[in-house]
């Protein structure tokens, strides 16, 4: 386990996500409204390069909302380039499924420099 | 391990077929070129009634416009040879122009020779054929079949009227069986007139791609077993693409049983339609199912296929729901069966110049 700096604050402009290696891994750091995250760029259901994709908002339709459409959280989602699952920048989880959820990494800013741990 | 994909998709735009086009029908393939091209949605060449709103989310839809471009795609997926289908082409049966389809058909033909398969050694063509014009079609796959490359006929499957089975289809497939080539039924999402793709009374995509490819390919084949076309082609050989497998064993049995009850109305039928299905059907397996536990769909193909020899790998590259090898590769089954799946099956059925047992060289 260790922790990688993974370049200046500035290269992460808010609502902006890419992906970094770290080490032999690859993991997308995301802006999210000035709040940074970090998965791994590796989508569980295909093995595809997740953090590869764009990022969206979630589609909520329940008795919470009375049964109507709502979009929201926009930003706060990335869609697998591959086939398409949404999986939760926040806490990793998989919209459609929870077979797919995917680890979190902790994200930190150290003297204007952002950086990326892999302890659980 | 030699993997042969049997079904990858080509982007077969109109500007692209417009040179290999017989006119006048070329002047519409090159007025169509200034028509916005959406994925599986050109007015005037593969026509689909697309009725949602948009919402954002999702992932792009993917094409292939070269055939290197292909070959590096499939290279990145482990991936040795591949057989061609179209894209657009997919919702080909649609078209109700009978002249404007057949020279369309036979523009895809020699683009597909010329462009595609002529290009790269390890790329193979399925010629599509003209379900509108079915005594053309007979002499198209004299024609194009005499090419080496070409190992398959497409019958364009999604939107047919009528189904497969109809006697009008009889010079098709009494071609295809003369020239040795196997007939490769492939579905798509099409909301259309024809059953059973009327699929408007879905009120979304979720809803119509869950039901359109495995529709379309059961009502095909019992249209096909009803009429008695494996038993009056004696030696064709059927395939059936881009539905996953899961369908399969169902409508097998469901036949046998009103078989053992109708049979007086299937004389022709000289056995009961799963030994044609075990003899001279092959499955592609994408979409492949992902059942919570994969023994599960292991157990499925062998209701079919014990013996792991009628089952296709397909990827569906480039589109949006494409399988990677590793979705064979990581199923709980003997390696000797996914060899054949993965590759071994396709060398056999398509009599493709590799040797088997298949090793990459």
């Amino acid at each position: 386990m260790a922790i990688y700096e993974v370049g200046p604050i500035e290269a992460f402009p808010p609502n902006s996500h890419r992906v970094v290696a770290l080490g032999k891994i690859e993991v997308g750091v995301f802006n999210v409204d000035g709040e940074l995250y970090a998965l791994p760029n590796f989508c569980p259901h295909s093995q595809g390069p997740l953090c590869a994709g764009t990022t969206s908002g979630e589609w909520r339709c329940s008795a919470e909302t009375g049964w109507k459409h709502e979009f929201g959280r926009r930003g706060e989602i990335v869609v697998c380039p591959w086939h398409g699952l949404e999986f939760d920048i926040t806490s990793g989880r998989c919209l459609s499924s929870p077979r797919y959820r995917v680890r979190t990494y902790q994200v930190s800013i150290v003297d204007g420099a952002v950086t990326v741990s892999t302890d659980r | 391990m030699f993997i042969v994909d049997a079904d990858v998709h080509v982007n077969d735009v109109p500007g692209a077929l417009a040179p290999y086009c017989d006119q006048p029908w070329r002047v519409s393939l090159e007025a169509l070129t200034t028509t916005p091209a959406r994925y599986l949605d050109i007015p005037g060449y593969a026509p689909s009634l697309k009725l949602d709103p948009p919402m954002p989310g999702g992932h792009e839809n993917r094409s292939v416009s070269t055939a290197a471009e292909m070959r590096e795609g499939l290279s990145a997926l482990g991936i040795d040879a591949g057989v061609i289908f179209p894209d657009h082409m997919l919702l080909f049966a649609a078209l109700p122009h009978i002249e404007y389809a057949t020279a369309i058909s036979h523009a895809y033909n020699r683009w597909l020779i010329e462009e595609w398969t002529s290009r790269e050694g390890r790329l193979y063509g399925a010629m599509i054929a003209c379900p509108q014009n079915p005594e053309d079609s007979a002499r198209a796959i004299e024609t194009y079949g005499k090419d080496d490359k070409i190992v398959a006929v497409y019958l364009p499957t999604a939107g047919v009227n009528p189904l497969w089975g109809h006697r009008r289809y009889d010079p098709i497939f009494a071609a295809a069986e003369a020239m040795d080539l196997p007939v490769a039924l492939h579905s798509v999402t099409l909301v259309s007139p024809a059953f059973p793709c009327q699929l408007d009374q879905f009120e979304n995509h979720f809803g119509r791609q869950s039901v359109s490819h495995a529709f379309g390919m059961m009502s095909n084949m019992v249209s096909i077993m009803h009429t008695g076309v494996p038993a009056r082609f004696p030696k064709l050989r059927f395939v059936f693409t881009e539905a996953g497998v899961g369908w399969v064993p169902y409508l097998m049995w469901r036949m046998d049983r009103y078989f053992r009850e109708y049979r007086r109305m299937v004389p022709f039928l000289e056995r009961p339609p799963s030994e044609y299905i075990k003899e001279r059907m092959w499955f592609a397996t994408q979409p492949v199912e992902e059942p919570e536990e994969p023994i599960h769909l292991v157990e499925t193909i062998r209701h079919y296929d014990p013996n792991g020899k009628r089952t296709l790998f397909a990827s569906d590259w480039p589109h949006h729901d494409f399988d990677h090898p590793r979705a064979i590769k990581n199923l709980p089954m003997v390696d000797e069966m996914k060899q054949r799946i993965l590759g071994e099956n396709a060398i056999e059925l398509f009599k493709l110049p590799i040797a088997v047992p298949a090793t990459v060289s």
